[in-house]
């Protein structure tokens, strides 16, 4: 296949291990922190990071980073890169466990950055949805694919890009962080149906005009196309039930203190 | 949408048809497109994931009605769960809404999707009127019999004997 050479395995394919493995050990000693001084950190929060870790581990190393030159498997690691690790990660709430134990100077600073114009624009739901959706449309169906396979460098900032998009907007829909300002819950359904038809109808303009060029024979790319719309639909499903469980959540705090309120009165 | 008020009227067990009818009509919604999927893309593989004769257009407004049947099942469910929570569902409202949503989505997709857009076909390589006729008519008695249980009492389960 023109400009899909497969990557040799190599000690240098472990690599991103190491940067795993420091987040891992970062997020684990934080929570620890937190449970010592006897704060409830949920749990759900720690299993969200470890599942997320774990996807990220499976895109970045062997054997899907190896086998990429096989389109289905370069999907399944887009999926996996793109779209389901930075749900995860955005539901393990990272922000909030860096603000809850760093030094009140420290925190200030984070604060201000989250909150300084840059991140109220990139914030902006509009924005993060062009980033989000515009990244991959780009990647799948313009030169961009076999430019990056000709140039290491462009590959990286490719899929760093599709990476941080993907953590963005997971975050703004669904993420558990503080931020600037946040959807209400029809703007974030709003934008989880945008993204969803998005992805959805990019894997069928791929099958139906066998993009990108590059990635093998017509047969595999329609095979690449149909794994990529339906792993698409299983993450806008995960990320609606991690939005409506927020909602629900927040529904029932509402009643529990309207009870209480009436009980109070009666 | 649906927040409690601090100081709102305490009796949260108040019927709310409308919201049991909204939530019937997206699990409607759901089911049609989660059948569609499942049963006649990937079981009986009559449906295609891409025909060759679909528009741009087409595949939009596939798009958009796949993603949104997905939505629907889940913000459903949810919203299911909530009524079922405050003990307010009026079931009545939720089978007539479930049953507009379905037959209305079922509608669309037959004669819209199916036939305006030209988007893929109910089954290929057989007489298809028979087909056509099934698939829009079972919707079209859905949407009537939906109308139909918009009527009469509306009772939450709350009312229901032996729940305190």
């Amino acid at each position: 296949m023109p400009g899909m050479a497969p990557l040799g395995v190599s000690p240098w394919s472990w690599l991103p291990v190491v940067p795993l493995l420091v987040v891992a050990a970062g997020y684990l000693i934080g929570v620890r922190r937190l449970v010592r001084r006897g704060d409830r950190w949920p749990p759900a929060r720690s299993v969200s990071a470890a599942a997320g870790l774990v996807a990220l581990a499976a895109a970045l190393l062997p054997p899907v980073s190896t086998h990429a030159d096989v389109f289905t498997v370069h999907v399944v690691g887009h999926l996996l890169l793109a779209m389901l690790a930075p749900l995860l990660l955005a539901l393990s709430a990272p922000i909030t466990l860096v603000l809850r134990i760093v030094s009140v100077p420290v925190r200030r600073q984070v604060l201000a950055v989250v909150h300084s114009r840059a991140g109220r624009v990139l914030t902006w739901a509009p924005l993060v949805l062009a980033l989000e959706v515009g990244g991959m449309y780009a990647f799948y169906l313009t030169p961009l694919f076999s430019l990056a396979h000709e140039h290491e460098w462009l590959y990286v900032v490719v899929h760093v890009h599709m990476f941080l998009a993907g953590w963005l907007f997971s975050t703004v829909v669904a993420g558990r962080d503080p931020l600037p300002h946040r959807p209400g819950l029809v703007g974030a359904l709003g934008l989880v149906l945008f993204a969803g038809a998005a992805h959805g109808v990019l894997a069928k303009l791929m099958y139906a005009h066998d993009l990108p060029a590059v990635a093998g024979s017509p047969a595999q790319v329609q095979l690449g196309a149909q794994v990529m719309f339906s792993g698409g639909d299983l993450v806008e499903l995960a990320t609606a039930a991690a939005v409506m469980t927020a909602w629900y959540a927040r529904e029932g705090r509402a009643q529990r203190r309207a009870a209480a309120r009436a009980q109070v009165l009666a | 949408m649906a927040s409690t008020e601090v100081g709102a009227e305490p009796d949260t067990r108040r019927a709310m048809p409308g919201r049991s009818i909204g939530a019937g009509v997206l699990l409607g919604i759901g089911v049609a497109a989660f059948l569609d999927e499942t049963v006649f893309h990937q079981l009986l593989h009559w449906h295609h994931f891409y025909d060759g004769s679909t528009s741009d257009v087409g595949l939009v407004s596939d798009g958009v009605f796949h993603a949104g049947g997905w939505l629907a099942i889940v913000v459903g469910l949810f919203w299911f769960a909530d009524l079922q929570r405050r003990r307010t569902t009026v079931p009545r409202r939720v089978w007539a809404g479930g049953l507009i949503g379905w037959g209305a989505f079922q509608v669309y997709d037959g004669l819209f999707q199916h036939k305006v857009l030209g988007l893929h076909q109910i089954r290929y390589g057989v007489d298809l009127l028979p087909y056509d006729l099934a698939w829009d008519l079972s919707g079209g008695l859905g949407v009537l019999i939906g109308i139909g249980l918009l009527f009469g009492p509306a009772r939450p389960i709350a009312e229901r004997r032996g729940i305190p």
